[in-house]
């Protein structure tokens, strides 16, 4: 997927002047910050945060052996495994199976890997019709677009928006209702499902005890992704393993509920490889890409636990910032506080120069995550490495000479005659044209308070 | 065939813990739940009911087959699908059914049958593994996938014994060692909330969805 984060600068500016975008994205993450409020009333959301916690650290802790054991239970299921380093490699062996089986469609479940990898658009480019099933996935595609919250894709449209681009290019009527586009969509791709030959998800957990393939959804596409197809292929991160099938009484408990505000999404499916002999559907051919694209990376690191992440979206919802300018304009697949640490630590600091500093740092996102990420202190870790690795600017040397003249009473005092100097001529305003765009540069005092303390002495 | 990258990413998560920690999680036995789950089924029911209705499914208990005969076909539209668990440990039920010459049964469907074909009922009829009171869902284990995900209306039916208290229950090597290929939880329609966040049901899979205790 093409990264435009380095854009973000630019993106922002757009995104945060459209008065529509920000009334939509406000009333849905608002709404989504209230349900999830309700839907931790019965359990203890900390014990759960806490589990979640020490669960992903031992993942990661033991990942190779926890690898090597899911390939295990994987392969004993009839599954067949294939490790990719890059999107490239995985797209091409995506693509390599869909040609073996002289596929010509695809239906795909919502997976933000195949999103980071831009594998949709690979096939399509290659002449294999790969269709998004997902009912928000489906309307961005039709669109055009990149999703702009990570489960809740189509956050930023309307149901007007939405109409009338299923009236362009599907032909419907234009009627607004959702209950009506819903059903639509549904007619259009049953369709789809029926002359599929392959289905492409993603995976939210993947269990090295038995192997499972584990996916959470709400509208049955995965489901049908996953079953109505002679070949599924999965494609997933390395680091969705988790070590027991019984960890999943924690994991379930805070994903629905993290994201939506569901105590459980209305389907998870728990799946093995291909169906067995006992069984008269399901696929033939089950194949699990596991990618790595910079994950391996920061094992070890100080941003390890950034691999904990389970995708549930909820850091988004709750961040003022990602609340006004909405995920298009992150310029990344992975948008919000979560996305403004993924983005550059997996793809690289130099490409996602800006994104740390889109964040207030007021902890909401913390606060929230179900897997115990300190969000907002990662993201000021990634802004000293991103500062540190530049040199000069005139950040830099404002606070170096803070730092020197608050050590000093008399460079104080002989600083702040300069400051006050400066502060009635324009030049300080522009040195520091970037930081008063939007601020009000204080008024300085044309006294100090020693000087105004000496002479009230004095009388 | 393209090569694949395995010893290269084992080898790179290697360096990456090489000297760090690995500590074994200690797992904590105790449930999340603040309240304990219901000890009988009149309490687990009546809690599985609230959180089925809650998210627009229904549940009912049924005193004989004959009932369970009488609560689908009130509800139920169109062609159904019977599932063979269902043929086999509901013997009246089915011949109820097979009378009103609506139903058709798994065992007229052999492997790598028409998808298209399972596309036409509206109702499915299933069994179950087991039902959770604490989120209302059913646990599912089918020989075809497709009948009960592309239907409109989904019974399963359940006895009273496999209605569990909670999640705890589920994820437990008991469940973890199922046969076969895929184990699904259901958990109210099918639903989606992706245009303005409003809720819409029947999505893809069942728009209704009804739980039926079936009591021997």
């Amino acid at each position: 997927m093409e990264l435009r984060s380095r854009k973000f600068r630019t993106l922002y500016k757009t995104e945060v002047g459209n008065a529509q975008l920000r009334a939509n994205l406000s009333k849905a993450t608002l709404q989504a910050v209230d349900k999830r409020g309700q839907s931790f009333a019965e359990v203890d959301f900390k014990f759960l945060q806490d589990e979640a916690k020490k669960i992903k650290q031992e993942s990661l802790s033991r990942l190779n052996d926890l690898l090597s054991q899911f390939e295990d239970s994987a392969r004993k299921n009839n599954c067949r495994i294939f490790y990719a380093q890059t999107p490239e490699k995985a797209n091409a062996y995506v693509l390599d199976i869909a040609r073996r089986y002289g596929a010509r469609t695809a239906v795909k479940s919502k997976s933000m890997v195949t999103e980071e990898i831009g594998l949709a658009p690979f096939l399509i480019r290659n002449g294999i019709e790969t269709v998004e099933t997902d009912l928000g996935e489906y309307i961005v595609q039709l669109a055009g677009e990149t999703p702009s919250h990570i489960t809740t894709p189509a956050i930023h449209k309307s149901r007007t928006e939405i109409s009338r681009l299923f009236h362009d290019k599907l032909g419907t009527e234009l009627n607004s209702d959702p209950a009506f586009l819903t059903a639509e969509a549904r007619r259009v791709l049953r369709e789809k499902f029926l002359s599929a030959d392959i289905g492409i998800s993603g995976a939210n957990f993947l269990v090295a005890e038995t192997g499972d393939i584990v996916i959470v959804e709400n509208e049955g596409n995965a489901r049908l992704s996953t079953s109505a197809v002679k070949v599924h292929i999965v494609v997933t991160g390395i680091e969705k393993v988790i070590p027991k099938f019984s960890d999943l009484r924690i994991f379930m408990r805070l994903l629905g509920r993290s994201s939506t505000g569901q105590k459980i999404t209305s389907y998870v499916s728990l799946l093995r490889g291909p169906s067995t002999e006992d069984e008269k559907d399901g696929p033939e051919e089950v194949h699990i890409i596991l990618l790595d694209n910079g994950r391996s990376g920061l094992l070890g690191t100080d941003h390890q636990e950034v691999l904990h992440c389970i995708r549930c979206g909820a850091c988004l919802n709750v961040c003022p910032v990602y609340r006004n300018i909405g995920g298009h304009a992150y310029g990344s697949v992975y948008p919000g506080p979560i996305g403004s640490l993924v983005t550059p630590l997996y793809f690289g600091e130099q490409n996602a120069p800006d994104l740390p500093f889109a964040s207030s740092l007021c902890g909401n996102c913390t606060e929230v995550c179900p897997v115990g990420i300190d969000i907002h202190h990662q993201l000021l870790a990634v802004r000293h490495e991103i500062k540190s690795a530049k040199k000069g600017g005139v950040e830099r040397f404002i606070f170096r000479n803070y730092r020197k003249a608050m050590l000093r009473p008399g460079r104080y005092r002989l600083a702040g005659k300069i400051a006050r100097g400066l502060s009635k001529t324009p030049l300080l305003r522009y040195f520091l044209k970037g930081w008063t765009q939007h601020r009000e540069l204080p008024r300085f005092p044309s006294r100090s308070f020693r000087e105004i303390y000496k002479s009230a002495k004095a009388k | 065939m393209i090569e694949d990258d395995r010893e290269k990413i084992l080898a790179s998560i290697r360096r990456g813990l090489r000297g760090t920690e690995r500590p074994s999680a200690g797992r904590s036995a105790k449930s999340p739940l603040l309240t304990e789950p219901d000890a009988d089924f009149a309490s687990r029911f009546a809690h599985f009911k609230a959180e089925l209705s809650a998210l627009g499914g229904e549940a009912a208990t049924a005193g004989s087959e004959t009932d369970l005969a009488d609560i689908v076909t009130a509800k139920k539209t169109g062609a159904i699908f019977v599932y063979d668990d269902i043929r086999t440990g509901y013997g009246t039920f089915t011949s109820l059914l097979t009378e009103s010459r609506e139903a058709r049964f798994g065992l007229e469907f052999g492997r790598g049958y028409d998808k298209r074909e399972a596309a036409s009922f509206e109702s499915a009829v299933t069994g179950c593994v087991a039902c959770i009171a604490e989120t209302g869902s059913a646990v599912i284990k089918t020989d075809m996938r497709l009948p009960a995900a592309l239907a409109t209306s989904l019974f399963v039916v359940a006895e009273e014994r496999q209605l569990l208290g909670s999640l705890d229950e589920l994820f437990t090597d008991r469940f973890g060692n199922f046969e076969g290929s895929n184990l699904l939880l259901i958990t109210g329609p099918s639903r989606t909330a992706d245009i303005e966040k409003e809720l819409v049901t029947g999505v893809h899979g069942p728009k209704e969805v009804t739980v039926v205790f079936v009591q021997r």
